[in-house]
């Protein structure tokens, strides 16, 4: 097993993820002032921890509110874990909601700085991409209108050819390749494969579509309720999700 | 605390660069898509000069010449910064919910925000200002060595104003009564203050030295010391004073936000 000795990417060590749900606003600004518990905690994820090595793929499967997305927001680091530790090496593209987090203001030319920048890259780095992020979103003139005259499907088409010419050390997808139309979806299939034959990437697939994911990872993750249930590799993990729905 | 203040500076050294590749694209969105673009930056406060001015000259018949110069150049010495703070208190408040899609789709330090709004605030502040300078040159009032204390307030009013961001834009974040709380008290922040009027000549010494505690009266009266009354600013001791008060409530406020909210907008914008 050679990807056995390549370094941790992602590890997780007893994460738990609780959200305070307030009744209203009015409760949430009360409770700035006092130590008194006036709301419900939400468990989103409990007690989770797993290893994600250099190159692997790996699948999270579960039905919705199982804890999915937050576990990928955590990891991004757009999120805190109420308890438990969590390391991340190497810059993460994200492709979640792929039509959100663009500024609507800016076209789509300074969209694709702003976020590549954001990433860290320089703007050397920046240039190099920008033909192949033009090119592989393929909108045509409306490049250089402002985001918010785009239609869903052109702004993820330009969040997933951002996502993917920004050369990311891990990459996330979160039911991203079911957007656009079939070619469209052919197009990104076929990125993502060509991505993750180069051994240094790290895939987290989050789907519904279990046969994509067989495509992709070797790993599968079963949650229910933001526990794992189960861990393995992904043809058993898609077995046994099966068994139980 | 002052794991606070680390965190902080140490996220402003990561994302320098970013800062004021935010703040360009901040400022260009205010005067995009006008026709007259850049010049609504000169039209809107001059309207509101002018509207003042004519209320207290012609309507009130009270804008008397001030220090030998016209009623309309006193106005304007306190309103250029004023306008800066103006949209800075309202501003402020709206930044981090304005741009929450950097808080809640990438990761992205939230102290960050604040500054590129302020920043990009400051810009228009300069050009306002450099209008300004030009036009007390027109009518007559050369610059002269009491101007090189401007930057001194000004540097003054960024900071006050950078805290209150951090402040008022996290108490927003979580809280829309916050934001009309705000809201509200623009208006009355800027009559409480010496904008308007001359605050030193309030015969009543409690409310007189109570106006000082407002950040407003320090900065526009100090940017008047500079233009019309050719004062420094260390003779007046007690005043600086008041605003170092005031501005370290607010730095314990906004680092008190900081370290209770920082972890929690992301889930809750």
């Amino acid at each position: 097993m050679a990807t056995d000795e390549k370094p941790v990417v992602i590890r997780f060590t007893h994460v738990t993820k609780e959200y305070k749900l307030y009744k209203n606003d009015k409760a949430r600004f009360k409770s700035l002032f006092s130590n008194k518990k006036n709301y419900k905690i939400k468990r989103a994820v409990d007690d989770l921890s797993f290893e994600l090595r250099k190159g692997e793929g790996m699948a999270l499967i579960g039905r919705n509110g199982a804890g999915k997305s937050t576990i990928l927001k955590m990891i991004t680091g757009v999120s805190y874990p109420t308890e438990g530790e969590i390391f991340v090496e190497g810059t993460i593209s994200a492709l979640l909601e792929l039509s959100s987090g663009f500024d609507p203001e800016a076209d789509g030319y300074e969209n694709i700085k702003l976020k590549c920048s954001l990433m860290g890259m320089s703007d050397d780095e920046i240039k190099a991409v920008l033909p192949d992020i033009v090119e592989f979103a393929d909108i045509g003139e409306y490049i250089e209108q402002p985001l918010r005259s785009y239609s869903s499907g052109m702004r993820a088409r330009l969040g997933f050819a951002i996502s993917v010419n920004c050369n990311p050390d891990i990459l996330i997808v979160d039911e991203a390749l079911s957007v656009g139309d079939r070619a469209f979806r052919k197009k990104c299939t076929a990125k993502v494969k060509e991505i993750m034959a180069d051994s240094n990437v790290t895939l987290l697939f989050v789907t519904h579509a279990l046969a994509t994911a067989k495509d992709f990872c070797q790993k599968g993750i079963v949650l229910e309720k933001g526990k794992k249930l189960y861990e393995g590799n992904i043809d058993d993990a898609i077995e046994f999700y099966d068994s139980r729905n | 605390m002052i794991e606070s203040i680390k965190l902080i500076f140490q996220e402003h050294k990561d994302f320098r660069k970013q800062i004021f590749m935010l703040a360009k694209s901040d400022l260009i969105k205010i005067y995009r898509g006008a026709a007259l673009g850049w010049a609504w930056a000169v039209i809107k406060p001059l309207m509101t000069l002018f509207v003042f001015w004519f209320g207290f000259t012609v309507g009130l018949r009270h804008g008397k010449a001030v220090n030998g110069y016209p009623y309309f150049l006193w106005l304007v010495g306190g309103f250029l910064p004023w306008f800066y703070m103006r949209d800075m208190i309202q501003g402020g408040a709206e930044c981090i919910r304005k741009y929450r899609y950097l808080v809640t789709k990438i990761k992205f330090p939230i102290s960050i925000i604040p500054t590129f709004t302020s920043l990009s605030h400051m810009v228009v502040h300069l050009f306002l200002l450099a209008v300004g300078i030009a036009g007390f040159w027109i009518m007559g009032f050369a610059p002269d060595i009491y101007y090189l204390q401007i930057p001194f307030y000004m540097l003054l009013m960024f900071l006050f104003y950078e805290i209150w961001g951090l402040f008022a834009g996290m108490m927003a974040a979580i809280s829309k009564d916050f934001l009309n709380l705000v809201k509200a008290t623009v208006q009355a922040l800027f009559w409480l203050s010496g904008v308007i009027y001359n605050v030193d000549t309030i015969e009543n010494p409690v409310v007189r030295t109570a106006l000082k505690f407002n950040p407003i009266t320090v900065i526009a009266g100090g940017y008047r010391k500079s233009f019309i009354y050719k004062e420094w600013f260390w003779e007046d001791k007690i005043e600086l004073a008041c605003y170092a008060a005031t501005f370290i409530v607010f730095l314990f406020l906004a680092l008190w936000a900081f370290k209770k909210l920082r972890k929690e907008i992301p889930d809750v914008l």
